[in-house]
């Protein structure tokens, strides 16, 4: 996981006979059953669900019949469905970075001891606390090229000045990207600061001591300790990625035409609007495959293969 | 706390560096507020005015009828009492999810990264891969889970969805802080004969302060806002404030009132922005390391 | 004060319940959609009603259609339906039937002549394998011209009777500097707005076709291709805001004299009551097309199945309360439609909705919707295809036929 975990430390030393050691993690074990449990029914059991939904043909309300790829092979021509998963590439690739980079940049201009800590923190986390139905309607507003910004500089006398991103087809998915931004930065900050939070502050002693630069230090020396933090970041940013779609219900409906339709949006309004359960499910597998192709061996190499952190 | 110690350097008066940090700042804090702007200007004027779609212009005549409206008067179906119905309600439903959600989170990532348990890896790569999958897929089978087991449309149904949705988040949270927690700490307090629960208790958990604050505001947050589970889950007598924050803004025949929607956002998003104001006082230097050395 | 008296009166039932088993309290929990202030204004008076006849209307409102919806299907599901919910009139609750999750009540259709006093297309729309299986409440008239009267004065032009002529004062008015069409950039009044032109410019016949039987011989006629095309022109009489707008900010333009035209449903009228304005003084409203053909839809509620003999006797009330004359009067004003009785007297109504009653009068005028003609999945595929065509202006109008029949194929 990280460089402290290789460290890979032993069990209390002194010969533990292997019965023993059963016993004393048995409370362990028995902490973890729950979630087992948990994990069993609910996320092992929905998913093989949806799975096996995808091959019927189920309208309004599940049916178990067998229509074999009849529903893979009408997503796979479908320009939407092709659009949305261009696009949440785009949105993904901008998105996990964008956040990475400001949060990150927040968060240590935030920690440089400033006046105001708390205000600043919570100006760059509120977006985060709102609902996405109507300050996306702000975020509507301000990008339209008859209200917003556009009409706002072309008052001020710059009259060929164009910011039409929103209605341009071509563009609309980076103004998703920048409320994005904004929706998400502040809460990559709060991770990334809760972490700067904890390195031991004899290590800035002895960078000052050495005399190393400050960015120096980040760079160096703090941003690897960050590790965990950062792939939990990441972690928690993809997820909101593929789950995307109240930010574009709110700002674009998944206009200008199929411009910005996303996944998420696709599988929502194929089971509750449009009574297409069966397409809806194929494209949620489809989903689902992909972030277990892209997660699986990165999820295997780091968290199920050292098994915890002991020997 | 009173011997924080400083990040860098510390200077004692402004010099270019530190204008420098203030006008970063003070320039994000702007793009973060402008929405915000909107919002508030919005929610101060009558609809008159914000059909002539001057967006950020101020009021010319101020008014706070949309927060009174918003929060008690607003109609969201026959009922005519703004989002104020369900505030108890979200209450209920918000402070046994977050307690319950973050307990499990942090007991599952101390035991996921200090105990060595068969199976469990594994357990916690699915659970992760749970955590890509669109909530709304999982309604439909959930439902029928609840109602054959007797406590769907109840308080402890919405609950439990919460706790069970929050786990890999908070699974993951955890774990990964503790990953970066030295070890020794723990094998000392193994050597001192420490057991499962007790080294939880009197050693780890008085360490996890800043994940704390971030488990908090996510979990906060989420609940808080959370709206489809609420709707399917929680039952008519138990509907949390965003099933009336979602009938106030979001008709889709009827008239809009932007006024009343802005203000009803605002105020619904009262409960998390305090919690993050107030949190953020645990966001300090060194709790972890200090308890460290302890 | 009457809070209190609400919930002391709701304990006392809920008491008397307990103590006396099954004593014939009627307690209705009603699931819609309705939540907007005059949409919240209309479905108080049908509570109101029941009140008035001794039941007691516990509210569910959700908004958002699909939400409601999925709601109340998870709840019939779950076996904790509640006594009566909201669906578009049309196809959406197909399935619901099948399943046997809904009641069967075409003994009160025949007793209340419901066949006699309701359009055709609403009631094919409601009748499945010969019986009602729920109680339409309204007719809504979808595509209604709604115009800016001042702006059309000013400009010296007449409203337009037919599309190729609100193409051309379409574009004297955008000479003029104002938008001729405010329109809801979003895809389903994008779909909206086509629809109009089908029926308006294509005709009843193409409309049905196209929606209802779904045949691509359709697609293949010139009239097709040529109102394809006309709708195309359209594009270019909306301003560049208008992809992702609300259409209440569509509406808002016509109030502010700023848009002339816009297309959408009479429900859209609320906007301009909530601005004050009087239909037929500031703002006027007409069906564009050769003929006035209305394309009708609306709203019914179904009454999930039950043996309870308590809550069936709650439903029969209901029904007799949503069908009461007084009540669709009175309901149907605040909700912008018209009552889904031609049986009764609308002269108090408003000039759009007299004109709506007028039209509908002659059954050849009667269009059925898009909801009752097509299942969701062809509706949505269909609306995918249009958004695409509106929005792409270098997309030929034989590109876009070709996607529709896609979609026909697909939708089966």
């Amino acid at each position: 996981m990280d460089s402290i975990s290789i460290r890979a430390p032993s069990m209390p030393s002194g010969g533990t006979k292997t019965q023993r050691r059963v016993k004393t993690r048995l409370p362990a074990a028995i902490a973890l059953l729950p979630t087992a449990l948990i994990v069993l029914v609910v996320y092992i059991g929905c998913m093989l669900w949806t799975v096996r939904l995808s091959f019927t043909s189920s309208t309004l309300l599940p049916k178990l019949d067998w229509v074999g790829l009849a529903q893979y092979s009408r997503l796979f021509v479908n320009d939407r469905f092709l659009t949305s998963a261009s696009n949440i590439i785009i949105f993904g690739a901008l998105f996990i970075s964008g956040c990475l980079i400001i949060g990150f940049l927040l968060a240590v201009f935030i920690d440089q001891n400033i006046r105001g800590e708390g205000l600043f923190r919570t100006v760059f986390l509120y977006p985060y606390s709102m609902s996405f139905v109507v300050t996306g309607v702000a975020w509507q507003w301000f990008l339209n090229p008859g209200l917003g910004l556009q009409k706002l500089v072309r008052d001020m006398g710059f009259e060929s000045f164009t910011f039409d991103w929103l209605v341009n087809q071509r563009m609309a998915i980076y103004t998703i990207v920048v409320a994005g931004l904004w929706h998400g930065a502040g809460l990559t900050m709060a991770i990334l600061l809760a972490g700067l939070r904890g390195v031991d502050k004899d290590l800035w002693k002895a960078a000052k001591i050495d005399g190393i630069p400050t960015w120096r230090v980040y760079t160096s020396v703090v941003l690897p300790l960050l590790r965990p933090m950062v792939v939990t970041a990441v972690v928690l940013l993809t997820t909101g990625v593929v789950k995307l779609y109240d930010l574009v219900v709110a700002m674009t409906l998944g206009g200008p035409g199929i411009a910005t339709e996303v996944p998420a949006k696709f599988v929502m309004d194929h089971l509750f609007e449009r009574n297409n359960i069966g397409l809806g499910t194929a494209a949620a597998t489809i989903m689902l495959i992909t972030v277990v192709s892209i997660l699986a061996p990165w999820v295997y190499v780091r968290y199920v293969r050292p098994q915890g952190r002991h020997a | 706390m009173s011997t924080v110690v400083p990040q860098g350097r510390r200077p004692q008066h402004l010099t270019i560096g530190r204008i420098g940090v203030y006008a970063f700042l003070v320039t994000a804090a702007l793009f973060f507020l402008l929405p915000l702007w909107i919002m508030v200007v919005t929610s101060l004027k009558p609809m008159e005015e914000i059909r002539l779609g001057n967006i950020l212009a101020l009021p010319s005549a101020m008014t706070f009828e949309a927060w009174a409206k918003a929060w008690s008067s607003a109609c969201t179906g026959l009922e005519c009492n703004g989002i104020s119905v369900g505030f108890w309600n979200s209450m209920r439903i918000l402070i046994p999810s977050v307690i319950l959600s973050i307990m499990a989170g942090a007991i599952n990532g101390y035991a996921l990264s200090f105990w060595r348990v068969k199976g469990a890896n594994l357990m916690f790569g699915v659970l992760l891969l749970g955590a890509f999958i669109p909530y709304q897929v999982f309604l439909y089978p959930l439902v029928r889970i609840f109602s054959l087991s007797g406590i769907y449309n109840s308080l402890t149904c919405i609950v439990l969805v919460h706790v069970i949705f929050g786990l890999p988040t908070m699974t993951l949270l955890f774990r990964n802080y503790y990953a970066g927690l030295p070890i020794e700490l723990f094998k000392a307090a193994r050597i001192d004969g420490g057991g499962f629960w007790s080294i939880f208790f009197r050693v780890i958990l008085p360490m996890s302060t800043p994940i704390l604050v971030v488990a908090t505001i996510l979990q906060v947050t989420g609940i808080w806002n959370d709206f489809i589970f609420g709707l399917t889950f929680a039952g008519r007598e138990n509907l949390p404030m965003t099933v009336q924050l979602n009938n106030i803004v979001n008709s889709t025949q009827g008239e809009r009132a932007y006024n009343v929607d802005m203000a009803a956002t605002m105020l619904a998003a009262l409960v998390p922005l305090v919690v993050y104001f107030v949190s953020g006082r645990w966001f300090v230097r060194g709790i972890a390391a200090g308890a460290v050395k302890g | 004060m009457s809070m209190k008296t609400r919930v002391s009166a709701y304990t006392l039932s809920v008491a008397l319940i307990w103590s006396s088993g099954a004593l014939a309290q009627q307690k209705a929990e009603v699931l819609h959609w309705w939540t907007s202030a005059g949409e919240s204004a209309s479905v108080k008076v049908f509570a109101d009603q029941f009140t008035k006849a001794g039941g007691t209307w516990v509210d569910n409102a959700i908004a958002g259609g699909a939400n409601a919806r999925t709601a109340g299907i998870n709840r019939m599901v779950g076996g904790n339906p509640p006594t009566m919910m909201q669906f578009n009139t049309g196809k959406q609750f197909d399935e619901l039937v099948s399943n046997d999750l809904v009641r069967d009540v075409d003994a009160q259709a025949k007793a209340g002549k419901w066949r006699e006093i309701m359009p055709k297309p609403i009631v094919d729309a409601t009748v499945r394998e010969g019986k009602f299986f729920a109680v339409p409440v309204n007719i809504h008239g979808q595509n209604w011209m709604f115009y800016n009267t001042k702006i059309f004065a000013d400009a010296g032009l007449e409203p337009p009777k037919t599309f190729p002529e609100l193409v051309e004062s379409g574009e004297k008015l955008k000479a003029k500097g104002i938008i001729p069409i405010a329109l809801g950039g979003q895809p389903n009044w994008e779909h909206n707005l086509f629809r109009a032109v089908v029926v308006g410019h294509g005709g009843a016949d193409m409309f049905r076709q196209l929606y209802g039987t779904r045949k691509p011989d359709v697609l293949k006629s010139p009239k097709f291709k040529e109102t394809v095309e006309l709708f195309g022109k359209m594009r270019g009489l909306v301003d560049p805001g208008s992809p992702g707008r609300n259409w209440n900010d569509a509406t808002a333009l016509v109030i502010t004299n700023k848009a002339a035209m816009h297309f959408n449903g009479d429900w859209a009228k609320g906007e301009f009551i909530a601005a004050g304005q009087t239909a037929g003084k500031e703002y006027g409203c007409t069906v564009v097309g050769q003929e006035p053909k209305l394309v009708i839809g609306g709203d019914v509620f179904v009454f999930p199945a039950t043996k309870d003999k308590t809550a069936l006797a709650t439903q029969d009330k209901l029904i007799q309360v949503l069908l009461d004359p007084t009540s669709q009067i009175e309901f149907n004003k605040k909700k912008g439609s018209i009552p889904v009785r031609m049986d009764v007297d609308v002269s108090s109504m408003d000039t759009c909705a007299q004109k709506s009653h007028s039209i509908l009068k002659d059954p050849a005028n009667q269009v059925e919707s898009m909801e009752i003609l097509s299942p969701p999945n062809f509706s949505g595929a269909m609306q995918d295809a249009v958004t695409q065509y509106w929005n792409n202006p270098n997309m030929s109008a034989d590109a876009f036929i070709e996607k529709i029949t896609s979609a026909m194929r697909d939708a089966g």
